[in-house]
């Protein structure tokens, strides 16, 4: 029975790094109340920066956070202030921007095959990262190390932008508009601005799950797709605009995905995750720790 | 003259050019392109039924093209009962199955519903790829199915040339138009719109607001169904990945947004405007550029949406009404 | 109102960009019809196997180069070879279409395509219909050439020749090296390769007396193959066989080190496994893996050494068995040519049809002859093992089977060392 524990573990790990992909988008739909699409390509952005910092510097792949987080906090800032915000300023009186959906579908297919240009469709890992193939043996266990740094790395940030929601005022604007956006302008938060630092906030964490990533995956372009479907469910499960939620979710799905195997084919874990996206779609669509929101 | 009298004559050169292309466009090139051309203006504006009037977002709709394209693929494969009837067979399960999403999912915000739509599409076609019989029925998986072109004949639903399979797909989009138009000007109609923008205004008028929502989505299901079937038999292989597609459902509700959803005119133009930018740059830029067609087609949608989130059609459907209006009787103002 | 004027811009681009379409489609690709021989091909330049299609178009670029500096097919008065590509997205649909448009509007002599055997089925019926050759270089789904149709050659060997291979050089190494295997372990990506694979596999485990310890499919898109590795750890095979596209080849085979499983031999189908990068991003952990290819570049044929140092040069990598295919297909194709002296479809088919290919610059595959029989598939199509192992030059692939292409002064290692 020890090889349930071991799965499950691995499960908790991985679903920790997904619920870190997850992060960014629970923010986003949580605050702007968009469904961003465009997701999984700004986590595979975040992967490519993070390859290319450490391919070209050969540092610690963790070191590379000092350049991703910022580069990727102004890339998602920027294009929130360019591209999203004139779709938001026309459909002011819409309840739930669905052209927006949209919008962030145009930015994936752009930024998937901009990167495809550019970069060309190869495989990319950084074979020799200290981190690479390291497992730590525990009780005739073995654990990957790499998904540990990860599951640490989740906890730290997704702690970190619960603090900063809860307890600064900036994060206190942030909340007060995403539940009420009109309330909030009236009460002098401008709006506009929320919107751009809540979207710089959440590509910012897809940019860490991209270097918790990188150590022990492939770098590809159309590698954001893969996340992409995955970080709704989580949003989903968890709650929207949770943190913990995120994590949590993430974890479900990573435990599912993991311990499922061992009682029936690796291919039916997917149609699993599906059916329980589902019955919280219908059961509990505020998700299991989400605010009742009226919008 | 009436300017309803005047609508219905300004179609009519529409209507001849269509029908009497194929009588001097002979290249089965081009027969193809437009037959490609009608099934997706076919396709967007059944969607559009749902996604249109009724104001939701469904982006799974391919689920039902795959149920259509595999009941009668299955039906006529193993029983050898002709795709015809495997056509409705398929657009009637595609019903049931449309009004068992429909019900738990109008409930939901428009997000949620969307992704509910989208957790129903790949869950079908998770299971399709996974199963290779369902019951007595063989599916085939991941490999899919080969439809032989060699039974050659009306009943069978298969030609060799292009010819029939254009007036086919001709006739279905312009019923599915026709059933458009209607419902538009029908109670049906003004019920759907009101519920789509205000429905709890709409309730309490008595508005049965979540059954008209229904009935959109059992004809939309349906009508879509049908399609899958054509598909088939005019490609003649079908699996999961092709016909239960992600970016068929999304290709199919960005084309209905772009066109400008709810209105009659929206889907056409939006697929006869985005398909051709679509094939146009795959096949030009395709070979050099891998990808930039999808960087184009991405660039386009998004200036749409920032500079005409209601869809092309608006300002066309505006100037073709001043030019109707312009060439009816003087408007009864004043006068 | 800067609304409106942007509106107008769209709408004039929008017109634009559909006279465009009309004037291309009017003007085709612009290739005029003096002395060229036109070549249709299908190959997925975007998508998910975008890396093989490109390996696919450089392979053949090089080959009809070399051909058209030659002097071309001199029985058409040195007539040019030119390449047009159809991107196929990895889409049947798109494949059919682009068919359809090299066919009639680009008056394609030929076609070859199109590396996914989904893609490839309906589009030979395509190519079927209209009487123009087709030739397939790499799909290896047996029912290509079992459509019955005229106009298909396919240059790479059937699904189940692949199987049968690999059964047989376990069956070979068992003797060679008196080790008896008796559990095996399938896993393969979810697919219409993997499935077709894993269905002849477990006909050959019955046959061959083998019992089936483990038949697990996955998804090729999986973020984390840690569980199924799990699973053959419990399984505990005596051989694993794999069917797997490039990511999860690397995937797998770095969670199966990580996760330290050792079976005493892992045998793979070519595919991902024998893709460019698959080295590179495995290193240590493909060492002793076995590895069943059209062709590898230790290959003891005459000009292989040397077109592959060419090709490497200029592409950054060395040639695979499906590069290969591609570049002997346009061989064949001058040949027939040349035999045919016209570019009457029939005649090219015919010419097709009786080819038999066994020197100049193409043939450097690692059987004798390229034969096609009545189906179209080429009769001599062989495969080659491979292992990837360290020999002191680094991590390379060394042909150990059958024993005589095995590369000089190998031995293989069998069973792999458990430490």
């Amino acid at each position: 029975m020890l090889y349930i524990l071991e799965d499950t573990i691995n499960g908790i790990l991985m679903g920790s790094i997904y619920g870190l992909t997850a992060l960014g988008l629970t923010l986003i739909f949580g605050v702007l109340k968009v469904i961003n699409f465009a997701h999984g390509s700004l986590l595979m952005v975040g992967m490519y920066v993070a390859y290319w910092a450490v391919a070209l510097t050969g540092l610690h792949p963790y070191l590379a956070l000092i350049l991703v987080v910022p580069v990727m906090y102004l890339f998602g800032y920027y294009l929130q202030d360019i591209v999203i915000k004139p779709i938001f300023k026309a459909e002011r009186e819409v309840r739930e921007p669905i052209t927006v959906i949209i919008v962030t579908t145009g930015l994936w297919y752009i930024l998937d095959n901009v990167t495809l240009l550019l970069f060309g469709p190869q495989y990319r890992t950084i074979q020799a990262n200290p981190l690479r193939g390291k497992m730590l043996e525990l009780g005739g266990m073995l654990i990957s190390v790499p998904k540990l740094w990860g599951f640490v790395t989740a906890l730290i940030t997704a702690a970190s932008i619960y603090w900063f929601l809860q307890r600064t005022r900036l994060g206190r604007a942030i909340r007060a508009t995403s539940l009420d956006r009109d309330a909030a302008s009236l009460m002098g938060i401008k709006q506009y601005k929320v919107y751009n630092i809540a979207f710089g906030i959440g590509t910012a964490t897809a940019g860490i799950a991209g270097v918790t990533l990188v150590p022990f995956y492939n770098v590809f372009p159309s590698v954001g797709v893969l996340f992409d479907i995955k970080g709704f469910i989580i949003v989903v499960l968890g709650g929207l605009g949770s943190m913990g939620g995120a994590l949590l979710g993430g974890m479900i799905i990573g435990v599912i995905e993991s311990v499922g195997p061992q009682f029936m084919a690796a291919t039916w874990t997917e149609a699993i995750v599906y059916g329980l996206f589902l019955v919280f779609l219908f059961v509990k669509p505020s998700g299991l720790f989400g605010v009742r929101y009226d919008w | 003259m009436k300017q309803q009298r005047l609508e219905v004559l300004s179609l009519l050169p529409v209507v001849v050019i269509a029908f009497g292309l194929p009588l001097v466009l002979h290249s089965p090139t081009y027969l193809h392109i437009i037959i490609l051309l009608y099934f997706y203006a076919y396709l967007t504006t059944s969607w559009n039924l749902v996604g249109g009037f009724a104001g939701v977002l469904p982006l799974g709709h391919a689920a039902f093209v795959g149920i259509g394209a595999y009941s009668s693929t299955v039906l006529s494969l193993q029983y050898g009962i002709s795709p015809w009837l495997g056509m409705i067979v398929g657009g009637v399960l595609a019903t049931l199955v449309g009004v068992i999403i429909g019900l738990p999912t109008f409930k939901m915000r428009g997000a949620y519903f969307a992704l509910a739509t989208i957790a129903f599409a790949e869950g079908l076609r998770v299971m399709v790829e996974n199963i290779d019989y369902l019951g007595p029925f063989n599916l085939n998986g991941p490999r899919g199915l080969e439809i032989s072109p060699l039974n050659v004949g009306l009943a069978n639903f298969m030609f060799t040339t292009k010819e029939p399979y254009y007036y086919i797909v001709l006739v279905m989009l312009v019923g599915v138009l026709a059933l458009t138009y209607l419902i538009s000007r029908s109670k049906l109609g003004y019920y759907l719109q009101a519920g789509g923008e205000e429905p709890e205004a709409a309730m309490s008028l008595g508005v049965n607001v979540a059954r008209c929502k229904l009935i959109a989505m059992a004809m939309s299901s349906f009508l879509t169904a049908l399609a899958g079937t054509f598909y088939a038999q005019f490609t003649l292989y079908i699996h999961p990945k092709s016909v239960i597609s992600l970016d068929l459902s999304f290709e199919i509700a960005f084309i209905a947004l772009i066109g400008g959803r709810g209105s009659i005119a929206g889907p056409i133009l939006g697929a006869l405007l985005l398909r051709p930018v679509s094939d146009l740059s795959r096949i030009y830029f395709g070979a050099t550029l891998p990808g930039l067609h999808l960087i184009i087609f991405g660039i386009v949608l998004i200036l749409v949406m920032i500079y005409q989130p209601r869809g092309l059609q608006e300002p066309l459907t505006r100037a073709y009404n001043k030019l109707l209006e312009r060439l009816a009787a003087r408007p009864a103002v004043g006068v | 109102m800067m609304g409106k004027r942007v509106s107008t811009l769209l709408w004039c681009l929008v017109t634009g960009l559909l006279v465009g379409l009309l004037v291309l489609f009017w003007g085709g690709s612009g290739v005029t019809a003096e002395n060229v021989v036109k070549i249709g091909n299908i190959e997925p330049l975007s998508g998910p196997s975008a890396a093989v299609g490109l390996q696919g178009k450089n392979a053949r670029e090089m080959a009809v180069e070399e051909i058209n500096a030659a002097g071309g097919i001199k029985s058409l008065g040195g007539a040019k070879l030119v390449l047009i590509y159809a991107d196929s997205e990895s889409k049947p649909e798109k494949g059919v279409a682009e068919a359809e448009r090299l066919i009639n509007t680009e008056k394609v002599n030929v076609l070859t395509g199109c590396w996914n055997s989904a893609v490839t089925l309906p589009t030979t019926a395509v190519a079927e219909r209209y009487g123009i050759p087709f030739i397939v270089p790499v799909s290896v789904n047996d029912k290509i050439t079992e459509q019955g149709f005229k106009n298909v050659f396919r240059i790479a060997a059937k699904d189940s020749w692949w199987t049968r291979d690999q059964f047989a050089f376990l069956k070979d190494m068992e003797k060679e090296f008196n080790v008896k295997v008796k559990t095996v372990a399938f896993v393969y990506e979810n697919g219409d390769w993997g499935k077709g694979f894993a269905g002849l596999w477990k006909e050959l485990a019955k046959k061959g007396g083998y019992q089936v310890v483990l038949d697990e499919p996955y998804p090729s898109t999986a973020t984390d193959l840690s569980p199924v590795v799990q699973k053959i750890k419990r399984a505990n095979p005596d051989v694993l066989f794999l069917v797997s596209n490039a990511a999860d080849a690397i995937l797998l085979t770095n969670t199966l080190a990580d996760y330290k499983v050792k079976p005493k031999a892992i045998i793979g189908s070519g595919g991902g496994h024998a893709d460019p990068s698959f080295l590179k991003a495995t290193g240590q952990n493909a060492r002793y893996i076995f590895d069943l290819v059209e062709w590898e570049t230790d290959v003891n044929k005459p000009g292989a050494k040397e077109t592959n140092e060419k090709f490497k040069k200029r592409y950054g990598y060395n040639l695979a068995g499906e590069s290969v295919d591609a570049y002997v297909a346009m061989y064949v194709l001058a040949d027939a040519l040349e035999r045919a002296g016209s570019l009457d479809p029939a005649k090219i088919r015919k010419a097709l049809a009786e080819t038999n290919l066994t020197k100049g610059p193409g043939m450097i595959v690692a059987y004798d002859a390229v034969q096609f029989d009545k189906t179209g598939q080429n009769e001599h199509a062989a495969l080659v093992m491979v292992q990837i192992n360290d020999i002191g030059h680094g991590m390379e692939r060394l042909t150990v089977w059958p024993k005589g292409a095995r590369h000089a002064g190998y031995t293989p290692v069998f069973p792999m060392p458990q430490k």
